[in-house]
């Protein structure tokens, strides 16, 4: 058993309550926030009810550990703090303390179950793994395993969710006609533990990570490609904090719009089809504002031609979230869909046509958001629109 | 005390899903941006009992019909960015928070106006008037969380009332709720609002609730001013008409200086020159703190003055050039236009110093800009040994919005509360050196007759009076109200009453034994029975002083309190 508080202490994160300004900068960018209105699902509600615990040793009662898991982790908090209070690292951190009390919600035990049980999320047979790969089974039935220097790693939502496999096929098309010389895990493919930093289970991310990093290495792998940026930011942010810096060293990891930036200026490449297409782009968070990582996909859309990229009133670093992000969907799925439906009525006013991102839990989240609103905007990840200007 | 039958009729008012009266949640609406040492909350006991979010001036209306027909306290509340106390409850009660009243209702590009609710916060505001080239002309500093109503109600100035005054000068005209449950329009002079027969006012609420205003009419004053900086005590403020401008170019100048004389002498001679949109300056010791926090830009001089121009490109340029030339005999240095952009971007955050606290003691005062050099010195002196970032922005009066901030730290229980001194005597300095007080809300009470000038004075008290006459609105704030000690600090008053009781028989029989045997024989602690019925004694003391304790006023407290809070500090420092 712990003592109180320990993973705030563990950071020096337990003084960041009385640091707090209460300006409430924080609550106007907040999704939870602004889906409710109610301080007490703003962060600086939530810092200001765990100030008073933390000074008293208090444990963290059961409905507010609920009110902690609202929040999408977007990092919009910390981005305007005054204080510059630490603050994604600070939710994960409480979550933690909250996976201490047992007080987790249902959604989280059952991943957890999930991932000790079976290495993935979806409770799947590891064995399946490369259903995805159905479609493109050609350019990847003699890559399962080999020794490259470049992997893709498809991630779980990708690999199990049927309506996503379509991002994996379009990065081996690409890959393919760029004559990348590329390898996949398959089966040897683990959870990237995302979920467990997200939900601050941070220890049982360590076997994953290691895992995943001795199978890379194994094969001699120099670059691994993400189309998922949960699992990118596992790879480039969290594994090095849980492992060491020396643990991922020699190995670079580069989103799936970097990775194309890339081929398209070594010329390996090029677009050769007119899309006449109005795109709004949405940066997703565990990109952007987690990883300052905005200007790939941008430089990618405006290389197609005939394109016009659209940017929305809160882009880049002030970019709003999608609703799918800190594990909501799970915990509270019509509060997810709200705030997605939201950030699709801001793709609208842009005039856009087509919204587009590069991340399956907010193709998920704002497909999801165009039902509910009962939008005509379409969207499309960016895959999809890279690999119709390839013309593959 | 809100009994179950108020929770379930204001809950009825609101609607469920816009009320709650759970523990944690009244603990979220019970505080504002400062933080109360732990002596001030037991003498001022901000705790609310429920909280409403009214999503129509009707709901307010009925709300508040309700709660002065069952006296029951009602403290509006923007979105709790402020530090005067204007927003915390002091006898229980129920926080009317006015975040939902949050729409835009019209906007009006031939008079230039813009209707709102009063829940909006600037920020959202100024995007949407962004995409139509619009702009306000002032806002706070705050604006990313700041209500319009929570600004208009607390009062001030802000970015751009160096060119366009503070909020009083954007207010057009307001719909407020009365403390009686009339919804009124401040444009009209308060006579025909105020008048039993004529005209209508727009709504008179749920019949069961309505009863007709007993005010008579006897003011003749547009009423729209009389509404700005009254912190929701004459009535709650729903919708507001500001003016709005067209959006034009900012070009943001950063200026260095080697000292305050400088800085200062440079200021007046910008204002010589044109009026910029904002004007702003920090201390030395100020920009040392940014550094300490890897927040200071690169620059030649240690006191920094942001003067932000607003025009077209062509008049911009040609008063930046004017201005450059005239600093030139203050040394001052224009910086890059990078770190122009840089301060510029930095104007929302000015508590970026707490993190090196991890708490501070604010305090805000206007000061006329032709004596600041002499309120800094004074400050500097009667604060020596204590952390003090000092910032200001010129308004359109040419005084000084200054705002300190000193670094403290609330663990440190005794020292931060003594230290709640330094709040009021910067203001009080303030005042010496010509100024006037900021904002009122609660902490400035003393100095309310003097902020809003006798006859403005005189004229709000007699409508709160008329209105309000049990101040059940918004108590406390604006009038002077008495303290409301929390049981604890009851409790323990009763306490040391009984055992200061005992000790001084015990010690009279010891010194004056002989008065004692010859007056006052009964007096006597010297069995269990006796020790018991003179505890109860005195804890009957206790009780009165407790009583009469509750009959002063906070101004009085605050007033009488400050030069023990001053020596207390020099103690425990």
């Amino acid at each position: 058993m712990t003592k109180p508080y320990e993973p705030l202490k563990q950071d020096g994160l337990e003084i960041e309550p009385i640091v707090c300004a209460r300006c409430g900068f924080c609550t106007f960018v907040c999704p939870a926030y602004l889906d409710t209105l109610w301080d007490s699902q703003s962060p600086r509600g939530k810092i200001f009810q765990l100030a008073d615990l933390i000074k008293n040793n208090k444990p963290i009662p059961a409905d507010f550990a609920a009110r902690i898991f609202n929040c999408t982790l977007c990092g919009a908090c910390q981005e305007i703090c005054q204080t510059n209070i630490p603050l994604l690292r600070f939710w994960q951190r409480v979550r933690q303390e909250i996976g201490n009390l047992e007080e987790w919600p249902e959604i989280v035990n059952y991943i957890d179950t999930s991932i000790q049980e079976t290495q993935n999320i979806m409770e799947m047979d590891q064995e399946d793994r490369n259903l995805w790969t159905d479609m493109v089974d050609d350019l990847v039935e003699d890559r399962i395993g080999i020794k490259a220097e470049v992997a893709y790693f498809a991630g779980c939502n990708i690999s199990f969710k049927g309506t996503l496999a379509h991002m994996g096929e379009n990065t081996i098309k690409i890959m393919h006609a760029a004559g990348v010389d590329f390898t996949i895990l398959g089966e040897e493919e683990y959870c990237c533990g995302n979920p467990y930093f997200v939900a601050g289970g941070f220890d049982k991310g360590i076997e994953l990570a290691k895992h995943n990093l001795q199978k890379m290495k194994e094969l001699g792998v120099k670059t691994v490609v993400f189309n998922c940026p949960g699992c990118h930011r596992s790879f480039s942010e969290e594994y090095p904090h849980l492992l060491g810096k020396e643990a991922t060293e020699g190995l670079e990891f580069l989103p799936f719009s970097e990775f194309v930036l890339r081929l398209l200026n070594e010329g390996k490449i090029k677009f050769i089809k007119n899309y006449p297409h109005v795109v709004a782009w949405h940066d997703p968070c565990e990109l952007g504002r987690h990883q300052n990582i905005y200007n790939p996909a941008r430089e990618v859309l405006n290389a197609i031609p005939g394109i016009q990229v659209r940017e929305m009133k809160h882009n880049r670093n002030k970019a709003r979230c999608c609703g799918g992000g800190g594990l909501l969907k799970g915990t509270n799925p019509m509060m997810s869909v709200r705030i997605s439906g939201r950030r699709v009525e801001e793709a609208t006013k842009t005039g856009a046509e087509i919204m587009s991102s590069e991340c399956p839990s907010c193709t998920m989240s704002l497909k999801d958001g165009i039902e509910h609103i009962e939008s005509d905007m379409k969207f499309k990840d960016l895959s999809q629109i890279v690999v119709e200007a390839l013309g593959l | 005390m809100l009994r179950n039958e108020h929770l379930q009729k204001l809950a009825d008012i609101v609607g469920e899903d816009f009320f709650s009266s759970a523990e944690y949640m009244n603990q979220l609406y019970s505080h504002d941006i400062s933080a109360l040492p732990g002596i001030v909350n037991d003498l001022i006991n901000p705790h609310a009992e429920a909280v409403a979010q009214p999503t129509t001036s009707e709901i307010v209306s009925n709300l508040l019909k309700y709660c002065k027909e069952n006296n029951i306290q009602v403290i509006p509340r923007g979105h709790g960015t402020s530090g005067y106390g204007g927003a915390l409850p002091t006898k229980g009660g129920l926080v009317v928070d006015m975040t939902r009243m949050n729409e835009i209702y019209d906007i009006d590009k031939g008079s230039m106006t813009i209707q709102v609710g009063a829940g909006i916060i600037w920020g959202r505001l100024i995007e949407f008037l962004e995409d139509e080239g619009l702009s306000v002309a002032a806002y706070p500093s705050s604006a990313p969380s700041c209500t319009v109503g929570g600004w208009v109600a607390a009062g001030g100035c802000g970015i751009g009332s160096t060119k366009y005054g503070g909020i009083r000068e954007q207010v057009v005209e307001m719909e407020v709720v009365l403390p009686d449950g009339e919804i009124i329009s401040t444009i009209k002079p308060i006579d025909e609002v105020f008048k039993d027969d004529k005209p209508e006012p727009f709504f008179k609420g749920d019949k069961k609730f309505y009863w007709e205003s007993e005010v008579g009419s006897e003011n003749n004053e547009e009423s729209t001013s009389m509404f700005i900086d009254s912190n929701g005590t004459l009535g709650i403020i729903t919708k507001v008409v500001l003016s709005i401008i067209p959006i034009r170019k900012i070009k943001p100048m950063t200026i260095s200086f080697p000292n305050k004389e400088q800085t200062m002498g440079a200021m007046q001679a910008i204002l010589r020159i044109t009026r910029p949109f904002y004007l702003h300056f920090i201390t030395d010791e100020f920009f040392g703190m940014l550094k300490e926090l890897d927040k200071a830009p690169d620059v030649a001089g240690e006191w920094l003055v942001l003067c932000a121009l607003e025009g077209t490109e062509e008049e911009n340029n040609e008063f930046a050039e004017k201005i450059t030339k005239a600093i030139a005999m203050y040394h001052g240095t224009v910086e890059s236009e990078e770190i122009g952009h840089h301060e510029w971007d930095e104007r929302f955050y000015p508590m970026r110093v707490k993190r090196l606290g991890p708490s501070v003691a604010p305090s805000e005062v206007y000061v006329p800009l032709e004596r600041m050099v002499d309120f800094i010195d004074h400050c500097n002196k009667h604060f020596k040994g204590e952390r003090m970032a000092m910032e200001g922005a010129v308004n359109h009066r040419n005084e000084v919005a200054v705002l300190t901030w000193f670094l403290d730290d609330e663990r440190r229980r005794i020292p931060f509360m003594f230290g709640w001194y330094r709040s009021l005597d910067v203001i009080n300095i303030g005042i010496k050196k010509g100024g006037r007080a900021y904002s009122i809300g609660m902490w400035n009470v003393a100095h309310s007759r003097q902020f809003y000038g006798k006859e403005d004075y005189t004229k709000m008290a007699k409508l709160k009076k008329r209105t309000d006459s049990k101040s059940y609105l918004n108590s406390h704030k604006v009038f002077p109200g008495p303290l409301y000690l929390s049981t604890r600090i009851g409790l323990l008053i009763m306490l040391a009453a009984a055992i200061a009781v005992l000790i001084a028989i015990m010690v009279a029989w010891w010194i004056v034994p002989s008065i004692l045997t010859a007056y006052v024989p009964w007096v006597v602690v010297n069995d269990p029975a006796t020790f018991l019925l003179w505890a109860i004694v005195g804890v009957g003391v206790g009780f009165a002083v407790q009583e009469f304790a509750n009959l002063i006023p906070i101004s009085v407290v605050l007033s009488m309190g400050t030069p023990f809070l001053r020596l207390g500090r020099k103690i425990f420092h």
